[in-house]
């Protein structure tokens, strides 16, 4: 039967931009937010994102004192798998911040 | 005793040598309430609603359901007026050292109200072709406060 799992957690970043996955993952949903608390404005893209926000498709704010989170959202609206998290980028302005990434595939068990 | 000690006692094994797909595999059990993955029902009917406890576990660590069960939207809230932050994690990301780490999400709350005009962190997945596709089961919610409510609902189309 087909079933949509969840999978992600926070990803670290160092000094520059870096794929959410080093290895080809395709999902359905993915959603990247500020980890809350931390103080890096995150930014989002493909794999020619660069630190100054060249190329960012998302730039997200953190959020310092409660409410809703800023945050990147895409799914593919046809319920399939489309989308390779290998080929999304971040890049955390505070290094060694971890963004947190939170996305869902679907799957036959 | 520490959530990942607590966890690896509830399974049965060591959770330092479970590999992630194992832990899946253990945690994967064949039968489940309500309609089976994938189905597609004609009839919108919430079988989660309001304030959700996981007084329950020792640690505050709870999956939305102990059994599987597949619904085609879920919503988890921050109570508002309640403190905590909220995380959520899948069950295998629970095989990490540190359960609030491990999280794919974590939500803030707006105890006061004063911020975005009141709206609380909010946390939504829903299946694009309306398919009972999710598995609550799978969804751990883990309030930073011991006792604390996220607000949760589920949609299953039976």
């Amino acid at each position: 039967m087909l079933v949509m799992s969840p999978s992600g957690g926070p990803v670290t970043v160092s000094g520059a931009p870096v794929p959410l996955l080093s290895r080809s993952w395709m999902v359905t949903k993915l959603t990247i937010k500020p980890k809350l608390g931390q103080w890096s404005k995150i930014l989002v893209g493909g794999p020619d994102l660069l630190p100054d926000e060249s190329n960012a498709i998302a730039v997200l704010y953190p959020v310092p004192d409660g409410g809703e989170a800023d945050a990147f959202t895409v799914q593919d609206p046809n319920g399939q798998n489309s989308i390779d998290i290998s080929q999304i980028y971040v890049y955390a302005t505070i290094p060694g911040d971890t963004p947190l990434a939170d996305s869902f595939y679907y799957r036959t068990v | 005793m520490n959530r990942r000690e607590l966890f690896g006692k509830l399974l049965g094994a060591g959770a330092a040598a479970v590999t992630a797909s194992s832990l899946e595999a253990v945690i994967t059990v064949p039968s489940y309430n309500g309609p089976p993955g994938g189905s597609r029902g004609s009839k919108l009917v919430a079988v989660m609603s309001g304030p959700f406890s996981t007084a329950s576990d020792p640690a505050g660590v709870l999956n939305l359901t102990q059994i599987p069960q597949f619904v085609t939207y879920v919503r988890i809230q921050v109570h508002p007026g309640q403190h905590g932050k909220v995380a959520l994690a899948s069950s295998i990301l629970f095989d990490y050292p540190n359960a609030a780490d491990a999280a794919f999400a974590e939500l803030w709350p707006n105890y006061d109200g004063s911020m975005d005009n009141g709206r609380s962190d909010t946390w939504i997945m829903q299946d694009v072709n309306w398919q009972n596709t999710i598995n609550l089961a799978d969804i751990y919610v883990y309030p930073e406060i011991w006792g604390e409510t996220p607000l949760v609902t589920a949609y299953q189309l039976v």
